[in-house]
């Protein structure tokens, strides 16, 4: 299946060079006097680089085969890592090359957006949002509770986060995904 | 007073501003017809045709202006001298965000004037307007020097085809001008969109539209105001003879890609009898130039 030029619209998924990318954002150009061209911005979905290219108009590009699959993370073999789609039970893997940054959000059980490219999985997303448990930062100043400041705090998946310094061992902290921040105490 | 109405008066405003600064330059304001005996040659305008009755069940086909510059040179060449025009122009299939069936016009012809002093003139008329931006002026060529790394004007058709393969672009185009075309909206404007205000000259010849030739370039320019396209003029053509090789060149375009064929205005033509004065004229978007000043 093809999708001409009339048809890019933010999101849609098509067959660029050999990878499957989603397009970002599509711009008209028409010069005084000349003929009509598309600008894209693409994400290719398997590198996560942005690329730009112009078409003629009317020109058009093969669908890509690419589906976004709520699923739950089961667990890693260290080589691996494990997800179950809940409705059909069906398991995926990724290593951890195609893992990117969920690899610091995401604790057994928890769900996440794995994206699959021809049924094969290419990318995990995590929640935008995830709670996860500090287990090493420094102790924090006694009376210190209006958070100004802070210190680095090492969560229960490894990643570091900077923290106020309220926050102890122990504690279940909100972390915002996108941007690695931390966001409250859960 | 409501956002809406701000903005009708702030049109209002503009229009008048820009009468304001012509009268000032003894520049008279023209209205030409906007229902036309002939399309466009130009081979990527379409335009738009209309059907007419006249004595009772008789119709007759004629075709909205895309552009008023035809029926403004006819009053050149009839002795006008400057003249300008604010109307509406109308192009079939265009669409999109910045792109209309019909857009208003800002069209005016200096005489005597060559490309450089119209350029000038225009940045005195954006200065009147009120947009007092800095501006970058740079020709065709050192922009793609400058911003891509490539000769355009020495590059012939397998030249750019290779250099449409390596930024991973479809390499199908049937002509020069179009690749090169290609090129500047991929290298190019993304580039001068830093640029408040940028004015291009001195176009590759085969894109000379109606503007004079010299050597490898035509004295056509183009004015951006962030990467969008708002002017586009030339230091004009004189005599009928041109007018009619540019325009055949065209309609041969048009038959290639089997567009609706368009045909000659042979009384345009003729009109032009000994050709125009020595002049330079542009064409400025007024919509998208009301978009840019942000009132």
């Amino acid at each position: 299946m093809n999708y001409s030029t009339s048809q890019f619209k933010n999101g849609l998924k098509l067959m660029l060079d050999g990878n499957p990318c989603s397009i970002v954002n599509n711009e008209i150009v028409k010069p005084g006097k000349g003929q009509a061209f598309n600008r894209v911005k693409f994400k290719d979905l398997i590198t996560g680089k942005t690329l730009e290219k112009t078409f003629k108009s009317g020109e058009s590009l093969e669908a890509a085969d690419v589906m976004e699959l709520e699923m739950q993370y089961l667990y890693s073999d260290g080589e691996k890592w494990h997800f179950m789609d809940p409705e059909s039970f069906d398991q995926f893997d990724l290593g951890k090359e195609s893992m990117g940054t969920a690899l610091n959000y995401l604790v057994e059980q928890d769900n996440c957006i794995v994206t699959l490219w021809n049924n094969n999985p290419i990318s995990v997303s995590p929640p935008n949002h995830v709670t996860l448990e500090v287990i090493d930062t420094d102790p924090g100043l006694k009376g210190d509770t209006a958070g100004t400041g802070g210190k680095p705090a090492t969560l229960n998946t490894g990643v570091v986060v900077q923290v106020p310094l309220f926050v102890a061992i122990g504690d279940r902290v909100k972390v915002d995904t996108r941007t690695n921040e931390y966001t409250g105490r859960a | 007073m409501s956002n809406f109405k701000a903005n009708l008066l702030h049109y209002q405003n503009l229009t008048r501003n820009i009468r304001d600064f012509f009268y000032a330059r003894n520049v008279i304001e023209v209205v030409t017809p906007s229902l036309l005996i002939a399309p466009t040659t130009d081979v990527y305008i379409d335009s738009i045709e209309v059907s007419v009755n006249y004595a009772l069940s008789k119709s007759s086909k004629f075709y909205l202006h895309s552009s008023p510059e035809l029926e403004m040179k006819r009053l050149l060449s009839r002795g006008s001298g400057d003249i300008f025009q604010i109307c509406q122009v109308f192009r079939d299939n265009e669409h999109g965000r910045i792109n209309s069936n019909e857009f208003t016009m800002l069209e005016f012809y200096r005489v005597g004037f060559n490309m450089h002093q119209l350029i000038e003139e225009t940045k005195d008329l954006l200065i009147f307007l009120g947009n007092d931006n800095p501006v970058k002026q740079m020709s065709y060529s050192q922009a793609f020097f400058e911003f891509a790394d490539v000769d355009i004007l020495n590059s012939d058709y397998e030249d750019l085809k290779s250099i449409l393969k390596f930024h991973g672009l479809n390499t199908d185009y049937d002509w020069i001008e179009d690749m090169q075309m290609v090129l500047f909206v991929h290298l190019i404007e993304p580039k001068i969109k830093d640029f408040p205000v940028c004015f291009i000259y001195d176009f590759p010849k085969q894109q000379a539209a109606l503007a004079q030739i010299d050597g490898l370039v035509a004295h056509r320019f183009e004015m951006y105001i962030k990467g969008t396209e708002i002017a586009n003029g030339y230091q004009e053509i004189q005599t009928s003879k041109e007018y009619r090789d540019r325009f055949e060149t065209e309609l041969g375009k048009r038959k290639a890609l089997s567009k609706p064929i368009s045909f000659l205005d042979e009384d345009f033509l003729d009109d032009l009898g000994n050709g125009l004065p020595p002049c330079s004229g542009v064409a400025i978007g007024i919509d998208r130039l009301f978009t840019s000043l942000g009132l």
